[in-house]
């Protein structure tokens, strides 16, 4: 339990922070897996029996806000809970992750039945050994990369980790039941929040720096009011998202399952909304490919879309016509 | 009272499921805010109402028990204010005395004067008012002009507050004035419990666009307050207020997340009760549905992060103006969502849903004054950005 531990979560920021810069000199992904399995992040939520640190998930949330903030370029998310979900029931494939041996993404949309076909959304899946494919029973299988299954080449909106569909013939490999998949869902919304929060943060402060220095008019961009406007909402959305997950994630909240999705569909609205302020701030240089706000919102809209924001927004309308605002809600993220 | 007196104190478990078990035994049809009412409600009504509520110890849960409180702590507070937003009844009419002047007097006052207006705020013998904007202060309050100067009598008052609420029916008026010049701005500012029934004091109520008769300006001629009524010293009572203001800002009226959803959950069960207007929902307004229920969640994050920070001890300071900009426009956009679809019930409907409509006719209204009251949304994002993103300062 977290309250155990002579650490917080919070402690992991800085590290987190200088794992991720590091990893952007690092030549390809199984070396930038190698340095985040060195400092214990691809392992974070794993069992010590797979050579993780099975800490809780608050502490996976600074670390993904670093990777949002840091534009890591490797499917942490997914590794970290891939590491997880195995522990219990496949330690050789959880330890590999653990420690970085191995790469996997998840192909987040599709789900297949016995006889394979394509599924999609996979962050990184060129460069990777495996991927999860959903199954229409709910349940889910590592394939492996090469024999069953192959990578099909896609242009993708995020620049960091590329998305790939998959063409899977032969559905073989470990399998995760249906509750290892929901519980897998879950944790990724929070976590996907997190990392929505740390590109959001980064948008703002480089459109705060950029107000404070360049001038019009005689006078920096951050005298006028209707800037300073848009870098307090961009602010808003910011702390927004920072309590939704903390509230999401209290053991105070009475309704963690909800403020989960909210949280997660929340973020991507507001996230965008920010970056896409921030790109404004910037006038004709927030256009430019170099300035690198564009692959904030860029990976806002790819985790909207890997995380099915649009389609949740249903799930949050049938809550409120079944009139069951306040259920009893049984979670384990 | 500081947020580590409030942390130190007995956290309650039971609080929560205690209120809402009185709640749906005793809040009278007559106060439903969803059910059609054929009579308006009286100040006597609510007045007994609050004075049951305070009784039943859902009212002033964090103020010590000599004053008329339970003692309780923040988390207690938050409990007992979810379970009050869940409720559909009315917004208090003296929440100025419960949620500003008592912690007012709380921090500054001295003891004979919490033993007088503490309890009397909560057991409803005492509505309060308050009189801090004038004509030509409203977001640049340091600029009121009402003057107040010593003589052998007392203080006598001279001047005009405007936008009052509820000052036509209130007991007391908190009054914000100044002992020297417009100049002095922010220096020279006093508080005073100034009695609504004092001679000199004129009183006239301002119609308001939901036809309501509620603010009002007050005029103060040569108004005598004696010396007992001043709140503080006339160098610290200013500022010692401040400190609460912030405070009480990040905490206010903590049920409204709650009551927000109340409003939105009355609006679409009415709707899934009837096929019509059910498929009218599912087909038309899913999506931003989903958005104000997303918000209403989000604004949840806000106050409860916010009051676990208050009971770690930690300053609040600007931080209190996150929920009040992030509340006022998502329930403004709810309201004109709301408006929009009750806008398409049908001409023959049902009185549930004529109660929903009436019920978001005027939330729509009273919403637009949301982004204007307790500062407004412009001068909120102004204290984001100079005193949070601090940006008047090179990097
Ligand atoms: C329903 C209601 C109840 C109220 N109840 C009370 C009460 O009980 N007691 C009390 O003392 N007061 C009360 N008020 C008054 C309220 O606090 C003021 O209306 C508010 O502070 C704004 O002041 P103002 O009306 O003078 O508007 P102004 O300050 O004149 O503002 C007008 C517009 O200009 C904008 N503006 C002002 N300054 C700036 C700036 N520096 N930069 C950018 N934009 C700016 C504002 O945001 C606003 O949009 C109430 C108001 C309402 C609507």
């Amino acid at each position: 339990m977290a309250s155990d531990l002579d650490f917080s979560p919070a402690d992991f920021a800085d590290t987190a922070s200088a794992v991720v810069a590091a990893c952007s000199d690092a030549a390809d992904l199984p070396a930038r897996m190698a340095l985040l399995a060195e400092a214990g992040l691809t392992g974070i939520l794993a069992p010590e029996s797979a050579g993780g640190l099975a800490l809780p998930l608050d502490y996976a949330v600074p670390v993904m806000q670093a990777a949002g903030a840091g534009f890591l370029a490797a499917p942490l998310m997914e590794t970290m809970l891939l590491a997880r979900a195995f522990g219990d029931t496949d330690t050789d494939i959880a330890t590999a992750l653990a420690t970085g041996a191995t790469t996997a993404t998840i192909a987040w949309s599709g789900a297949l039945g016995s006889t394979g076909g394509i599924v999609g959304r996979a962050p990184s899946v060129q460069d990777c050994q495996h991927v999860l494919v959903f199954r229409t029973d709910g349940t889910a299988t590592l394939v492996a990369l090469g024999d069953g299954a192959q990578a099909l080449p896609e242009e993708s909106l995020d620049l960091e980790r590329p998305e790939g569909r998959v063409e899977v013939g032969t559905l073989t490999g470990p399998q995760l039941d249906a509750n290892a998949v929901t519980r897998l869902h879950r944790s990724a919304q929070i976590l996907r929040a997190a990392q929505i929060l740390g590109a959001t943060e980064d948008a703002m402060n480089r459109a705060a720096d950029y107000a404070r220095d360049r001038v019009q008019f005689g006078r920096a961009l951050a005298d006028f009011q209707a800037i300073q406007h848009h870098l307090a909402r961009q602010c808003l959305a910011v702390e927004t998202i920072r309590n939704s997950i903390a509230r999401s994630l209290s053991p105070h909240c009475e309704t963690p399952v909800a403020a989960a999705r909210a949280t997660f569909v929340g973020a991507c609205d507001l996230g965008a909304k920010a970056a896409e302020s921030a790109i404004q701030v910037h006038g004709g240089m927030g256009f430019t490919w170099d300035v690198p706000v564009h692959r904030h919102l860029r990976m806002t809209k790819a985790l909207a879309a890997q995380g099915g924001a649009a389609a949740l927004k249903r799930d949050v309308l049938d809550r409120l016509l079944s009139g069951q605002n306040k259920e009893e809600e049984q979670v384990h993220v | 009272m500081t947020p580590t007196a409030l942390a130190d104190r007995p956290q309650s478990s039971n609080v929560g499921p205690d209120a809402r078990k009185w709640l749906d035994a005793n809040l009278p049809d007559a106060l439903r805010e969803d059910v059609l009412q054929q009579t308006p409600r009286t100040l006597a009504d609510m007045r007994a109402w609050e004075a049951q509520l305070h009784k039943a110890g859902l009212v002033g849960s964090t103020w010590p028990e000599a004053y008329g409180g339970r003692g309780l702590g923040l988390r207690a507070h938050l409990d007992i204010s979810r379970e009050i937003g869940r409720t559909p009844m009315p917004e208090s009419v003296n929440s100025i005395g419960k949620e500003l002047a008592g912690p007012i007097i709380m921090a500054v006052g001295r003891e004979e004067q919490k033993l007088e207006y503490l309890p009397a705020i909560l057991e409803m013998r005492n509505i309060w008012c308050q009189g801090f904007s004038e004509p030509g202060a409203g977001s640049d309050l340091a600029g009121l002009r009402t003057r107040v100067e010593k003589t052998a009598d007392g203080w006598v008052v001279n001047g005009q507050k405007i936008w009052t609420s509820g000052a036509s029916k209130a007991d007391r008026i908190l009054l914000l004035a100044r002992t020297g010049t417009v100049e002095d701005r922010h220096k020279g500012l006093v508080l005073f419990a100034v009695r609504t029934d004092t001679p000199g004091v004129d009183i006239r109520e301002i119609r308001s666009i939901d036809g309501e008769r509620h603010f009002c300006e007050v005029f103060f001629n040569n108004a005598v307050v004696p010396e007992e009524d001043m709140l503080g010293s006339p160098d610290e009572g200013w500022a010692a207020a401040t400190r609460v203001l912030s405070i009480e800002r990040a905490t206010n009226r903590m049920h409204r997340a709650w009551r927000f959803e109340n409003q939105l959950q009355h609006l679409v069960s009415a709707c899934a009760a009837n096929p019509a207007t059910r498929e009218l929902v599912e087909r038309d307004y899913a999506a931003q549905l989903a958005d104000v229920s997303v918000n209403i969640d989000l604004l949840k994050g806000h106050v409860e992060t916010l009051v676990g920070s208050l009971i770690e001890g930690e300053e609040i300071g600007p931080r209190g103006s996150l929920p009040k900009l992030f509340w006022s426009e998502a329930h403004q956009s709810f309201a004109a969502l709301a408006l929009e679809i009750v806008s398409r019930f049908p001409p023959d409907m049902s009185d549930p849903l004529r109660a929903v409509k009436l019920r978001m006719e005027e939330i729509y209204l009273k919403a637009r004054a949301e982004t204007i009251y307790a500062g407004t949304t412009e001068i909120q994002l102004g204290i984001i950005a100079k005193r949070i993103l601090k940006l008047n300062r090179k990097a």
